[in-house]
């Protein structure tokens, strides 16, 4: 039971969501309602499932003073002043808005400012011209590169009427080769979820059981 | 969609309704066939190929395995074909007496990962080798996420990384700072947008579809395997059906209205 | 796996070539550093062109008339707000400007923060009203429920606003309750947020949708405008950029190309750098190769 009932569960519900797609029926539509209304608390229940695993996680670190446990402690007084900060002046104003403003934010934007460093480092190391395809990737890199900022597009002529720069190439590359490249792969991927999800259904994939394939 | 529908049937969605059905019945006509015991041929894929030789090499350096299964939860079908080859990978770990850690993103998909990983580890006898703590929840905080592995890929030194699953904008920072390390790195995800990083950065990569395939060609479990083989016969009709409306549209025919399909429907101009 | 060959040469110096395809992280870092921060002190004004993207961007909020309803959604958190937060404000101030009415929520927990200081800055400049000429809703958890969910009924997935005024007593949200309701969506957004309102808002509803994106997310939304799911798109700072300059009104967007213009440039640079090491090794191979074969017979 304790593996056949979330199968059975999952096939009875799977199959709801796939019929509802295709039938304006009141009474299935209004099922599919309830299936996303529960869909929402079970998901506010992970969050919340997600802080306790976090809680325990850093108290068994602090308890058996494991490495990087005064890290832990930061973290879980963090937790606690942030809770306590919106309970007593709300999520709108006070120190729960000045600390997602001045600590949160910047730091969130710091790490993703890291990024500009490891794309030049990464760029500088991967695109060298060993082979066609590397080569090939090196072009394309370097002229969208340049062609996705205003110096991409003054580097060009005029031809009569018109004015052609790497901005002109880059829109080319990105409007068609890429176009076509994404939609391929789009399709595959798509494909393969649906292929998952009628596995799921139909109780052959059962990863979320906690048993491997 | 315009004006309340009624009946049990939406007649604007007949074709996606078509398209479901022969998808579900070529899926399952390979499925029966892969359990009758037909042999099903898949190619190889370079990536998995390398993950027998990626443990023993960190077996050999004495260093750890470090795993991530990406950032989406465990609903996401990335997420579970990366568990799905995690159980491979854990299992040749067992076998080879190598430590595997695993930071996770999702409290739900760290206590999935933890039941794989033990009962891989029992599957090879080796029960005594799992540890709760190297399966462990960071944040859910994306950029905390890639913080929490990249300070433990600089304190433990992994010689194997693999990056399996869905990720997003952090994807380079963890497989530049993998790479830093020295570590061999396998990476495999269906998000677009970050292949080109993995790409760059790691040994090899599995994209898009071969991620879905990955634990299909470890594990070779038939049923798995009809279903991959079912799946990619799909694609070949889509293909077939993509490259006649291709041809009618040059040659200036038009079929929808005898389809009964509209114009392009939602945000079009 | 990743032993470096031994590139000594006869005297024991590393060869010209090794030092070009070798350049310590360090000083890529360093340079990039200085190429982004140097323009911010001493712009260049670089001028900035339109895409046909931006274009039909502005387009759709353009032909819109006064009341008009648009839901924006902030599909994103800090780390991303250095390169959507332009959009932001480019699209609201546009809207305002218009008076158009328009429904805010967010599909992020870190997006509440980011909606209420780009809503209040801009409602503030053009003296919009809460309740009559804006809403937030805030955020709900899980995206995937509440993008289905609204198209059956926006008041019962928000059954309050952010503030927990109920929505059914809001003056903006009256005989407001479908995406039928609603002329256009956008989607301010990092992450594949855009690309499932297409799929369920667009698809399912028939939801027309414009939407501003990171510049890597962009490039997987060209599909879409292609084939017009999608009506206009902003991708990037850049962008940005072309989008403040259609409104006129210089932001952070326009300020920041001559910043990216310069470590765009760099980062060519190092690339160029690292290859002509690499034809000069080649050369350099052969030229031995051709010495021992000589030397041989």
């Amino acid at each position: 039971m304790r593996k056949t009932g979330p199968v059975v569960f999952g096939f009875l519900v799977g199959m709801l969501m796939l019929i509802q797609y295709f039938t304006p029926n009141p009474w299935i539509q209004a099922r599919y309602n309830n299936v996303l209304d529960w869909k929402q608390v079970v998901f506010g229940i992970t969050l919340m499932l997600g802080v306790l695993s976090l809680v325990l996680f850093h108290w068994r670190k602090i308890e058996q003073r494991q490495k990087g446990w005064g890290y832990s402690v930061i973290t879980i007084a963090g937790l606690i002043f942030m809770i306590a900060a919106a309970v007593w002046r709300g999520q709108n104003a006070g120190p729960y808005l000045w600390m997602f403003d001045h600590v949160q934010s910047p730091m969130q934007s710091t790490m993703f400012a890291l990024l500009a460093f490891y794309v030049a480092s990464a760029s500088y190391r991967a695109f060298r011209a060993r082979g066609f395809h590397a080569a090939l990737l090196l072009t394309a890199g370097v002229i969208v590169m340049l062609g996705r900022v205003p110096l991409g597009e003054m580097l060009g002529f005029h031809a009569g009427e018109r004015y052609y720069s790497l901005a002109t190439i880059s829109d080319w590359v990105l409007n068609y080769p890429n176009v076509a490249a994404k939609r391929g792969v789009l399709i595959g991927v798509q494909l393969g979820i649906v292929a998952t999800a009628i596995k799921i259904i139909l109780g052959i994939e059962r990863t979320y059981l906690g048993k491997g394939a | 969609m315009g004006g309340e529908l009624t009946g049990w049937f939406n007649a604007d969605r007949l074709p996606a309704a078509l398209a479901t059905l022969i998808f579900g019945a070529v899926l399952i006509y390979f499925i029966r066939a892969a359990r009758q015991g037909r042999p099903l041929y898949i190619r190889r894929i370079a990536g998995l190929e390398a993950v027998d030789e990626a443990v023993g090499r960190a077996t050999e350096m004495g260093r750890p395995i470090l795993y991530s299964p990406g950032l989406d939860p465990m609903e996401e079908v990335a997420t579970v074909a990366s568990i799905n080859i995690l159980a491979q990978v854990a299992r040749r770990a067992g076998q080879y007496e190598t430590r595997l850690i695993m930071p996770n993103r999702d409290a739900i998909v760290m206590t999935v990962a933890q039941e794989v990983v033990r009962e891989a580890y029992t599957e090879v006898g080796r029960p005594d080798l799992y540890d709760s703590h190297d399966i462990y929840y960071t944040t859910q905080s994306q950029f905390g996420y890639a913080a929490a592995v990249c300070g433990t890929m600089m304190r433990e030194k992994p010689a194997t990384n693999f990056f399996i699953g869905h990720f997003y904008a952090e994807s380079l920072v963890l497989a530049e700072t993998g790479n830093a390390t020295g570590a061999i790195q396998i990476a495999g995800t269906d998000s677009d947008s970050q292949l080109p990083f993995f790409i760059c950065a790691c040994d090899y990569t599995l994209i898009g579809e071969e991620l879905y395939a990955g634990s299909v060609y470890l594990s070779r479990e038939p049923l798995l395997l009809g279903a991959l083989k079912g799946q990619d016969v799909a694609k070949l009709i889509l293909l077939a059906v993509l490259l006649i409306g291709t041809l009618l549209a040059l040659a200036g025919i038009d079929i929808r209205p005898i389809l009964g399909i509209g114009a392009a429907s939602g945000g079009g101009g | 796996m990743r032993a470096r060959p031994d590139t000594r040469g006869r005297a024991g110096r590393r060869p010209f070539y090794d030092l070009l395809m070798n350049v310590d992280r360090r000083v890529i870092f360093l340079v990039i550093a200085a190429a982004v921060a140097l323009p911010l002190v001493f712009p260049l004004h670089l001028p900035v062109q339109i895409s046909p993207e931006a274009r039909a961007y502005f387009d759709e909020i353009e032909r819109l008339q006064p009341g008009d309803q648009i839901i924006l959604s902030f599909d994103y958190e800090p780390d991303t707000m250095a390169e959507l937060d332009p959009m932001s404000y480019a699209t609201l101030r546009h809207a305002f400007r218009k008076r158009l009415s328009v429904i805010a929520l967010t599909t992020y927990a870190g997006g509440p923060g980011i909606a209420l200081r780009v809503l209040g800055e801009t409602a503030a400049e053009f003296g919009q009203q809460y309740g009559t000429d804006y809403v937030f809703l805030g955020y709900n958890p899980d995206y995937s429920a509440t993008i289905l969910r609204m198209g059956e009924s926006i008041q019962a997935t928000f059954p309050t606003d952010h503030f927990g005024t109920p929505a059914d007593s809001l003056a903006l949200l009256q005989g407001i309750d479908r995406y039928a309701d609603i002329e256009l969506l956008v989607s301010i957004s990092a992450s594949a947020l855009t690309e499932y309102w297409i799929i369920w808002a667009g698809g399912n509803y028939g939801q027309r949708i414009i939407a501003g994106n990171s510049a890597i997310q962009a490039v997987l939304i060209y599909p879409y405008y292609d084939s017009r799911q999608l009506s206009g798109f902003l991708g990037g700072l850049k962008g940005a950029a072309e989008y403040e300059k259609l409104i006129e009104h210089e932001g952070a967007g326009l300020r920041g190309m001559d910043a990216q213009s310069m470590a765009h440039l760099l980062i060519v640079c190092f690339i160029v750098l690292g290859n002509v090491g690499l034809v000069m090794q080649k050369l350099r191979a052969r030229g031995d190769a051709a010495g021992r074969a000589g030397s041989a017979g």
